[in-house]
């Protein structure tokens, strides 16, 4: 990719940062927003921008930058431009884990991810199990169908949780299914954000074996690089980056499929480079769309998994179509 | 996950009812929350009401909030109610001894508790309702219930549905309960002796002469992901009023709108009114504590058993809010001493 579009992608990403820190349902001069982030502004407009905004913001690139890492390693894997976190069930797998955390009132912040983590793991299994059933785990549209009945499964599990346990934690849980950044705040996003930066970190590390792996499994064998392993491996990290995100956020679904496209039509054509470049494009969309998610109807709040699934849908609907 | 999640408000709303989540089971101030879901009134009783209240003639009124007429010689022996305010108002009325069936919820007055439980009062299992062999049965008046009114009086049972959002809906299903029981006098007496019990309240709020009263601000804290208060059509709106507390959102016409957490700092009020499960959490959140009375302590626990009904206790609950913001008043002296909008 050439210098001027990673220049593109990061003012996209400083543009909508600004304009997300700028804008709300209260709304203040660009003077009272300066000032409040130095800290010398009024103390309501202080308090909005700084302890509701920022860490919103901050955990908007954070959840963007893991699903756009998450769907462009999950697409180079299953080499099928449709795979993504949401569509296929890993989400959910995820939700799951969370949701059972917080039914045994496990809420810290560090712990809750690792469980929505062990959830996606199991929906990954889940979902290659029943596309092999189906005899064709390499057909883009087998695979999607299985991450579907798999997400399907796991919301029916979702809802059975929720009716035993009273708990108003869990009852909120239903908005939040449905993809929030209402939640931020610094602790939540300090955790959010180590382990997405692990995860990303791992990526890129073992970005190379994806590539090698694209060459076919005897050619990678080859060059020193075990097929069913580094397949695991990089389903096990993109596991772990689309958890975390739903352990911060709930369930926002499509930017996983959208944003790796927008790197590959920028140019971007390595594994490495995509990913980043997703990680970048991601974090945009997602702090993007919940500054709509906020201002549309305020002082009403749209869920953010609302607000990406309407571009995600229509986008993958032209992917299907151009696959058939 | 794929599709399921992202269901409307209205589906969210329903799930949370279908679940018993909502309302009426530990935090009944929800009950406030029935009318967002999608209320359907008919304007025909309120206006039977009214004419009713200037000729004081008791039998005017012909139907109820779904529209469906009430029999005049209804004189229903077996009734089932699906409301905890129904149950507690025909317990006063004198006719605990004809309910034959109540829903898991209704905890009020103790006697009613030996009645059997026939499950939810929102979309409730008619197969439970018929088993207690009813002549009546009485519904809130929420949209979901519209079908289970059907089936009810397909099934030859007559229904009541009334909604009860202000104070003077109360007085209404009141009246309604009265006329159905044989005694609408007594209905009537009933429901004008709570609202004037709370008149009383805000005369006491009120001074004859002199400046105005402090009255401190207050916001309700309703449901927190999305952000629910109280607005105008809530019962609570007036209940708060009375005691002598401005509602910060009482500009706001819905009986329960959605507002933004910014917006709630902005307004600064000089108390947050929480339910015993949620006041506690919001100390804790880092994102409420931008508000200044959650900073500062200011977060008064309501007790949800009492304020959370449009029930024949509203006056008081009226008198309990007011000695709960008088007492925290007196310990924070600096605040609670302005109108703020």
């Amino acid at each position: 990719m050439r210098p001027r579009v990673w220049a593109l992608l990061l003012t996209a990403l400083v543009l909508s940062a600004i304009a997300a820190i700028a804008l709300g349902s209260v709304s203040l001069s660009p003077a009272a927003v300066w000032d409040a982030l130095r800290g010398r502004g009024a103390p309501d407009a202080e308090m909005i921008v700084r302890v509701l905004r920022l860490p919103r913001v901050v955990l908007g690139i954070v959840v963007g930058a893991g699903l756009g890492m998450s769907g462009a390693a999950l697409q180079a894997n299953l080499r099928n431009a449709l795979a993504e976190p949401y569509l296929l069930g890993v989400s959910g797998g995820a939700a799951v884990g969370a949701v059972l955390a917080t039914a045994l009132s496990v809420t810290s912040p560090g712990v809750v991810p690792l469980a929505a983590f062990a959830g996606s793991v199991c929906a990954v299994v889940c979902v290659l199990a029943v596309a092999r059933a189906a005899r064709g785990p390499g057909d883009a549209r087998v695979l999607v169908m299985a991450g579907v009945v798999v997400g399907a499964f796991a919301n029916a599990a979702i809802m059975i949780v929720m009716a035993n346990v009273p708990d108003q934690s869990v009852r909120s849980a239903l908005w939040w299914m449905m993809g929030s950044l209402g939640d931020a705040s610094w602790a939540g996003v300090r955790w959010t954000a180590g382990y997405v930066t692990v995860g990303g970190l791992l990526l890129l590390v073992y970005g190379r074996e994806i590539e090698i792996l694209a060459l076919g499994d005897e050619p990678a064998a080859a060059l020193g690089v075990d097929p069913v392993s580094a397949t695991r491996r990089i389903f096990l990290i993109s596991s772990l980056l689309a958890a975390v995100t739903v352990a911060a956020a709930g369930l926002v679904g499509f930017v996983g499929l959208v944003v790796p496209a927008i790197a590959r039509s920028l140019g971007a054509r390595t594994v490495r480079g995509t990913i980043l470049a997703s990680a970048l494009a991601g974090a945009s969309l997602v702090v993007g769309a919940d500054l709509v998610a906020r201002v549309a109807r305020a002082p009403a709040e749209l869920p953010l998994g609302a607000v990406t699934a309407l571009v995600g849908v229509p986008f993958f609907l032209l992917r299907l179509r151009r696959l058939s | 996950m794929a599709f399921v999640g992202y269901a409307s408000r209205p589906q969210l709303s329903a799930s949370l009812v279908r679940f018993g989540l909502l309302p009426l089971r530990k935090e009944p101030v929800l009950n406030s929350r029935y009318r967002t879901i999608a209320r359907i009134t008919l304007g025909v009783s309120l206006a039977a009401c009214a004419r009713d209240a200037h000729t004081g003639a008791p039998a005017a009124v012909r139907v109820d909030d779904f529209g469906d007429t009430i029999p005049s010689t209804l004189h229903a022996q077996r009734i089932v109610s699906l409301s905890p305010v129904t149950t507690e108002l025909l317990f006063a009325l004198g006719a605990g001894g004809r309910v034959v069936g109540r829903t898991h919820w209704d905890s009020y007055p103790a006697e009613a508790r030996v009645v059997p439980d026939v499950g939810d009062g929102m979309q409730p299992n008619i197969e439970a309702v018929l088993g207690a062999r009813p002549d009546l049965v009485v519904l809130y008046a929420s949209a979901s219930n519209r079908s289970a009114a059907r089936r009810l009086r397909q099934a030859g049972v007559a229904t009541i549905a009334m909604h009860q959002d202000r104070a003077d809906d109360f007085r209404r299903t009141a009246r309604v309960l009265g006329l159905a029981l044989g005694d609408s006098a007594r209905g009537a007496a009933l429901g004008d002796r709570v609202l004037a019990e709370i008149q009383a309240v805000r005369t006491s709020t009120t001074r004859a002469d002199g400046p105005p009263a402090p009255r401190p601000s207050i916001f309700w804290h309703v449901w927190d992901a999305p952000v629910y208060t109280i607005g105008s059509s809530s019962y609570l709106d007036e209940l708060v009023s009375a005691a002598g507390a401005v509602n910060i959102f009482g500009d706001r016409p819905e009986s329960a709108p959605q507002v933004s957490l910014e917006e709630v700092v902005r307004r600064d009020p000089d108390f947050v009114l929480a339910g015993p499960t949620s006041a506690p959490k919001l100390l804790v959140n880092p994102a409420w504590r931008a508000v200044r009375a959650v900073r500062e302590g200011r977060v008064l626990v309501m007790d949800t058993a009492l304020v959370g009904r449009p029930g024949i206790r509203m006056g008081e609950a009226a008198r309990w809010i007011r000695t709960r913001l008088d007492s925290a008043a007196a310990a924070m002296p600096r605040k609670a001493n302005a109108v703020k909008r």
